[in-house]
């Protein structure tokens, strides 16, 4: 009887973890910008006649990378800007600006495993630094060059960030060395295992007198926070460009994907998808209908 | 003379338990009112709502139960007033949440405070304590349980809580939510009975072959010492390879994400406690016992299942227990590996800072276990009773 009964409950577990076939398996990270982009790409699909299953919100980075290139899912989307780190090249150039970088990408990871990067979106979401509305207004900070001329003249900025900004070559001190600025200790409140959930509320609620935090450019509490997101002008960063990717052999046979979601993509600016992103983390919208009242919006959905 | 008696019969658990509810009601918010899900919220101390006449009524109750606790013997007594106490925190929490929730407003968020956790979990303890002291059989335990859960059902399936944090997140994910639920179970429960499945005969071999035992005893061990998320990430390699190399694995859902590694993993942990229980049932069997059936010229498979088994299943069900409940914690890692559950909800609420949606998949986690725990003891006790 247990047996019989552990057979079943076995069985239809694993019946749920099944795929149909023919059906596109879209999925997408666990996050917040991952689970809106995935539920754009399944309602995009659908509407265009072309099955999709479901599996958005799957799980961390390596879980989607293993699954993509294992065929157990078909599609999801992936920064430019990681693409360095799949192919242990994360110190060349091309990563900081985001046609070479897409490029680059797309090639790298076509010639390893025949996974094709469609039409990225415009927006990047890497390291900024992001500055509480009533310092950055009177102050007049928009870009890093703006920022870095105000705290080498003595501008009172107070850092929230993780260690790992604060620390990688690549992160605060490459800013520091362009926008020719340093941060003195006492400038910085480091939060060792820090995501910017954390430091954006710091500095929302001025904890510790912090006025300046560590952000990703399109994450969607800075605009509830009353953040402004300084401009890399002189790409310091990394371009981390959100794009939809997708087995050759599934685009192949669903040509029409490209068409589908390239005007798509390219209409999510930054600006848009701090829009959505806010209303998923900051009002609590479900990602799915933040998702649908987008394309809806924007006419790709009737 | 009559204060003397009082004070001497005092109860002990009962001082501890009303001066932690007094010191939360004065100093913890019972309420924070936030403009959204990561905003950092007003918080509202029970004292500063008893304008309205549910905080007030609440109030009295609360005094009520904190003197019955105190000077009362009668444990029925006690568990009458506790429960209306119970009934009335939790209408209190729906109306000051309605009550301050601006109209029209989505975005708004009224999350229970420090002092509503501490009160309900005061409460409940008053509450198990007199359920304790009325001595119940155990399948009363049981119907208290089911009783308490309508309890609960009745208030949520009113509305009168719709206005709270946690059930404003349930309200756009409910599909979700049960999707969810069916696979946290189905993953618990799967895990459980293939455990069982393997971990019982498993256990007789290690208890006839004592140099089997410290093999597979430490072996066991081992596994558990692995973090929870590690195991899952270890697994992901060789059923993945297999999903893509073996067709007839991959067409019965051995893949190397969702719930194939979740389920190997739970399977592994669950080992344990099955195989180590199973030993120490058997062992606790008295000798002469086996020698007599020997005597009586019983097989040794007879005397395995008519007198080892029967008499070593109390403990071994203890085994099975502790299993199931740390199953049903571990489920929720299961997530991060695509294997759904109420982790989505924990993960997805971290990521987010919206610590309302983290409760939508804490809560329930915790009400699966605790009332597995519930059951599984009333079943134990039940066999014990039977068999004393």
């Amino acid at each position: 009887m247990l047996k019989k009964f552990a057979l079943a409950v076995t069985l239809s577990a694993f019946a749920a973890g099944a795929a149909h076939a023919a059906d596109v398996v879209v999925s997408s990270k666990i996050d917040t910008e991952g689970t809106l982009l995935g539920n754009v790409i399944v309602l995009a699909l659908n509407a265009n006649g072309i099955k999709t299953q479901d599996r958005v919100a799957l799980g961390t980075t390596p879980v989607l990378r293993k699954a993509i290139t294992s065929g157990e899912i078909d599609i999801y989307p992936e920064y430019t800007g990681n693409a360095g780190f799949f192919f242990n090249k994360a110190d060349d150039a091309a990563w900081k600006n985001l046609e070479q970088g897409y490029e680059l990408a797309k090639k790298l990871d076509y010639d390893a495993n025949k996974i094709v990067w469609l039409t990225p979106s415009p927006a990047n979401n890497t390291w900024a630094l992001a500055v509480r509305n009533d310092v950055a207004g009177p102050n007049n900070l928009k870009t890093m060059s703006d920022f870095g001329k105000w705290v080498a003249g003595g501008g009172a900025a107070k850092l929230v960030a993780s260690a790992e900004f604060v620390n990688s070559a690549g992160a605060l001190p490459a800013f520091q060395t362009t926008y020719g600025f340093t941060l003195k200790p006492d400038q910085e409140i480091v939060l060792s295992g820090g995501d910017t959930a954390a430091t954006i509320k710091a500095a929302a609620d001025q904890t510790n007198g912090a006025n300046t935090a560590m952000v990703y450019g399109t994450d969607g509490a800075i605009q509830a926070a009353e953040l402004t997101v300084l401009e890399d002008d002189k790409n310091v960063q990394q371009v981390y460009a959100p794009t939809a990717i997708i087995r050759e052999e599934v685009l192949k046979a669903n040509p029409k994907i490209e068409e589908v979601l390239a005007p798509i993509f390219k209409s999510l600016s930054a600006d848009e998808l701090r829009k959505l992103n806010g209303k998923i983390q900051v009002d609590g919208e479900p990602a799915k209908s933040v998702a649908e009242g987008y394309l809806k919006e924007k006419g790709f959905l009737k | 003379m009559e204060e003397t008696l009082a004070v001497r019969k005092l109860d002990r658990l009962g001082v501890v338990l009303v001066t932690t509810g007094v010191v939360a009601t004065a100093l913890l918010p019972f309420i924070y009112v936030k403009a959204n899900r990561i905003a950092a919220g007003k918080p509202m101390l029970l004292t500063q709502l008893l304008n309205q006449p549910s905080a007030l009524i609440l109030t009295i109750l609360l005094l009520a139960t904190a003197f019955a606790v105190l000077f009362l013997q009668n444990a029925l007594l006690r568990l009458v007033v506790a429960t209306l106490c119970f009934a009335a925190l939790l209408a209190t929490i729906g109306f000051a949440a309605s009550a301050f929730t601006p109209p029209n407003s989505n975005a708004a968020r009224m999350t229970p405070g420090g002092g509503f956790w501490v009160l309900f979990a005061v409460i409940g303890l008053v509450v198990s304590d007199a359920l304790v002291k009325i001595k119940l059989t155990p399948w009363m335990r049981i119907a208290a349980l089911v009783a308490y859960t309508g309890l609960l059902g009745i208030f949520l399936a009113s509305g009168l809580l719709d206005d709270l944090s946690i059930m404003k997140e349930f309200a756009t994910r409910s599909a979700q939510f049960w999707t969810e639920a069916v696979a946290h179970l189905l993953l618990a429960l799967g895990s459980l009975a293939i455990a069982i499945v393997i971990g019982l005969p498993l256990g007789i071999l290690c208890f006839w072959v004592p140099k089997l035992r410290a093999v597979v005893l430490q072996g066991l061990s081992l596994i558990q010492t692995i973090p929870s998320l590690a195991l899952f990430g270890i697994l992901m390699l060789p059923l993945g390879y297999l999903a893509t190399h073996v067709p007839a694995a991959a067409s019965i859902g051995i893949r190397g994400i969702g719930a194939a590694p979740a389920l190997i993993a739970l399977v592994l942990y669950s080992l344990l406690p099955i195989v180590a229980n199973t030993v120490v049932g058997l062992q606790g069997v008295d000798p002469s016992v086996r020698d007599a059936a020997a005597g009586m010229g019983l097989t040794r498979r007879q005397i395995l299942t008519g007198i080892d088994l029967p008499l070593a299943f109390p403990v071994i069900l203890t085994g099975i227990r502790i299993v199931l409940v740390q199953a049903i914690g571990l489920v929720t890692v299961a997530a991060l590996i695509g294997g759904g559950g109420f982790g989505i909800f924990i993960f997805q609420g971290l990521g987010q800072t919206a610590m309302d949606l983290v409760l939508l998949g804490a809560v329930p986690t915790v009400f699966f276990a605790f009332s597995s725990a519930v059951i599984l003891d009333a079943v134990i006790d039940s066999i014990r009773g039977s068999a004393a």
